[in-house]
């Protein structure tokens, strides 16, 4: 894949954003309502649905993949690595086939992929405690990423309706 | 841009929507459904009020070993398939939970105080000569 | 705007769907259970009806609220005060004021067998500090000098000490939650729960299928088996406790030592007895939130405990106070009172052998 130099740094600049979305899920934390280790709100997938429509799945996918290590190192937790990995990389593989179903919307995009994100979670909660137990909580997750998936569906949509007349829309 | 997408939600959207929530309600169909009644007999792990893990034991292939830690104090536990389960070895000061020894029936558990972690099991067959409380 | 509101409303519909998935307890029993650590030992409240979760953490909450007013180690505790009192009196407020009262009637009751001023002894065996040790003779005989109800002076709300008496509640205190935690049974209209805390169990109403609940007794020789029992009770609105050295004790030169000591002599009790269960009726009429049955199946319970197999029968039959007994002896007997023998089931695998007493 050869980037240039202007999509570089926006790749850059988005995997800073997704880190700190990351961390910004700290102060929100699901874990309270839903006690599995690992399972967050994925606020950071804002940066993959936009990362989606203007750089295209090749470049989303090595900012989610960049994304996923970097905050693993930074939170020093390995174990962690696989939840965001799991999520991260099913909420990818959702989108992308929904994105090219030209019909939907962002927010039909971004539900789906939030409620991918969560299976994910939930798989790497099933593969780490070795134990079907946390399928208890996969209802409560899917319903629950109909509203994280709205929401992220709203902030991507103002994204894109705030940057629509900046150059960065144009290539 | 590669591709420009709609910013305004439409019906399309409303059948992701509801794809979803069919997901939701036939997983909570098929998990949530076969709990009613007693189920089956589970470890159910609590650690500082937080529930940690829950170990269905008829699924168990052979003794399961596992590690709990709060309060500073580590638990290791083992716990058999259709029921057994003990506080194998503790570095708590008190060794109430190994002192416990073996729970095998609903309504029992082990308990440790110092590190605040309880095992208790739910579930099973309904013995209606078993105790519903124990003391001493 | 629109489809946005459309969608929104969908996701609602959706949410609504799945939150139906939620109610997953059996709506033919308004059942709550929850398991709290308190006063230094696992309480579980299991109760019925319509307000059985607001009875759980209410109970919760007064368990809680009493473990702050009466509990030894947390030096902020009415209890605190009056043991750093220096000898002065204090006043101590209406409830831990008639705990007291409750706790001399028992220590007179039971000859000192019952003793809230042991606490110094107990301290120094080091069952306070996790750290056991055997004190020496030296050592014990100068706490005895401080041990005995005539060094707690009460007025009603104002309390002094000897100074160097240090009392310790932990053997009513459950006992007393018990009573209070009824109180609130009573005040919630719960038809029927299971109330355990600890060697404490209240018994309020019956099983959901009209039969008693039935109460097990730990098997004290198989302390370290869970489904090991000295005989089951079934009961209906009745207080059961059970005092036993198997509870609490630790190892030293090859002997063991528990944790009930006996007041006269400042050694674990030695009395022939393994465990002890008072048993006595919880009549709804008389549950009022004071002092009443449970504290007293609490302070009897070690007191007999400590006054071994005769002497605890001969005070059953001196009938001061209505109760039964169950008595677990060192022996391999399980004696039982006549007043429950028909309420008592004995364990075929426990290998005890069984008598009943009038």
């Amino acid at each position: 894949m050869k980037l240039t130099t202007k999509q570089l740094t926006l790749c850059a600049v988005l995997t800073a954003m997704a880190l700190a979305l990351s961390y910004l899920e700290n102060f929100f934390p699901l874990s309270l309502a839903i006690p599995i280790p690992g399972v967050k709100l994925g606020l950071a997938n804002i940066v993959t649905v936009f990362a989606l429509y203007v750089l295209g799945p090749g470049q989303a996918m090595l900012i989610l993949l960049a994304r996923c290590l970097l905050g693993a190192v930074f939170a020093g937790n390995m174990n962690a690595l696989i939840f965001s990995l799991l999520g991260g990389v099913s909420a990818m593989l959702v989108m992308i086939g929904l994105s090219r179903w030209r019909r939907l919307s962002v927010y039909g995009v971004s539900v789906g992929g939030a409620a991918a994100h969560n299976c994910g979670q939930v798989a790497a909660a099933v593969l780490t405690l070795g134990n079907t137990a946390p399928l208890y909580y996969l209802p409560i997750l899917l319903g629950v990423s109909l509203f994280t998936g709205a929401l992220t569906g709203l902030v991507t949509a103002c994204l894109f309706r705030a940057l629509a007349h900046t150059n960065l829309m144009r290539e | 841009m590669k591709s420009s997408p709609k910013l305004r939600p439409c019906l399309w959207d409303a059948l992701v929507v509801l794809l979803v929530a069919a997901l939701a309600a036939a997983c909570a169909l098929a998990v949530w459904g076969g709990h009613s009644g007693s189920g089956p007999l589970t470890a159910v792990v609590t650690v500082d009020g937080a529930e940690a893990e829950r170990v269905e034991l008829d699924r168990l292939k052979g003794t399961a070993e596992r590690t709990y830690s709060g309060g500073g104090y580590t638990l290791r536990v083992s716990m058999e398939p259709h029921g057994g389960v003990r506080v194998e070895e503790a570095d708590c000061p008190t060794q109430d939970c190994v002192h416990t020894g073996t729970i095998t029936r609903a309504g029992q558990s082990i308990v440790c105080l110092p590190a605040r972690i309880i095992i208790r099991l739910e579930g099973g067959p309904v013995d209606k000569d078993a105790p519903d409380v124990v003391i001493g | 705007m629109k489809r946005f509101a459309a969608a929104a409303l969908a996701a609602l519909m959706a949410a609504g769907l799945s939150g139906c998935g939620w109610q997953t307890v059996d709506p033919d029993e308004a059942r709550e259970s929850i398991q709290v650590i308190a006063m230094d030992t696992v309480m579980i409240f299991t109760t019925y009806g319509e307000k059985s979760t607001h009875a759980d953490y209410l109970s919760e909450d007064e368990v809680r609220r009493l473990e702050s007013l009466l509990s030894r180690t947390d030096s902020e505790s009415v209890v605190s005060q009056l043991n750093n009192a220096g000898g002065l009196g204090i006043s101590v407020g209406e409830e831990v004021g008639g705990l007291l009262a409750a706790a001399e009637e028992y220590s007179l009751a039971t000859g000192g067998a019952f003793d809230i001023t042991i606490a110094p002894v107990v301290s120094a065996w080091g069952f306070t500090e996790e750290e056991n040790r055997v004190p020496s003779q030296e050592e014990l005989d100068g706490l005895l000098a401080l041990v005995g109800p005539e060094h707690v002076t009460l007025d009603a709300d104002a309390a002094a000490l000897t100074p160097g008496t240090q009392i310790d509640l932990g053997g009513i205190a459950k006992g007393y939650a018990s009573d209070r935690v009824a109180e609130i049974l009573k005040e919630n209209n719960i038809p029927r729960a299971t109330i355990s805390l600890g060697g404490n169990v209240l018994a309020w109403g019956d099983r959901p299928d009209g039969t008693p609940w039935r109460v097990g007794i730990q098997d004290p020789q198989n302390a370290d088996r869970a489904d090991a029992y000295a005989g089951m009770l079934k009961l209906e609105n009745a207080f059961a406790v059970t005092s036993g050295g198997y509870q609490r004790f630790f190892e030293a030169d090859g002997r063991t030592y528990h944790h009930i000591i006996d007041p006269a002599t400042g050694y674990p009790a030695d009395s022939g007895l393994t465990s002890v269960t008072v048993v006595a009726d919880c009549d709804w009429d008389e549950v009022d939130g004071r002092p009443g049955v449970g504290t007293m199946c609490d302070a009897l319970s070690t007191a007999l405990f400590v006054m071994g197999e005769e002497k605890a029968l001969d005070f059953w039959r001196s009938g001061v106070y209505d109760f039964d007994l169950v008595l677990v002896t060192e022996d391999g007997r399980v004696v039982v009172t006549d007043g429950i023998a028909n309420e008592f089931e004995a364990s075929e695998e426990s290998g005890y052998s069984y008598e009943v007493v009038s």
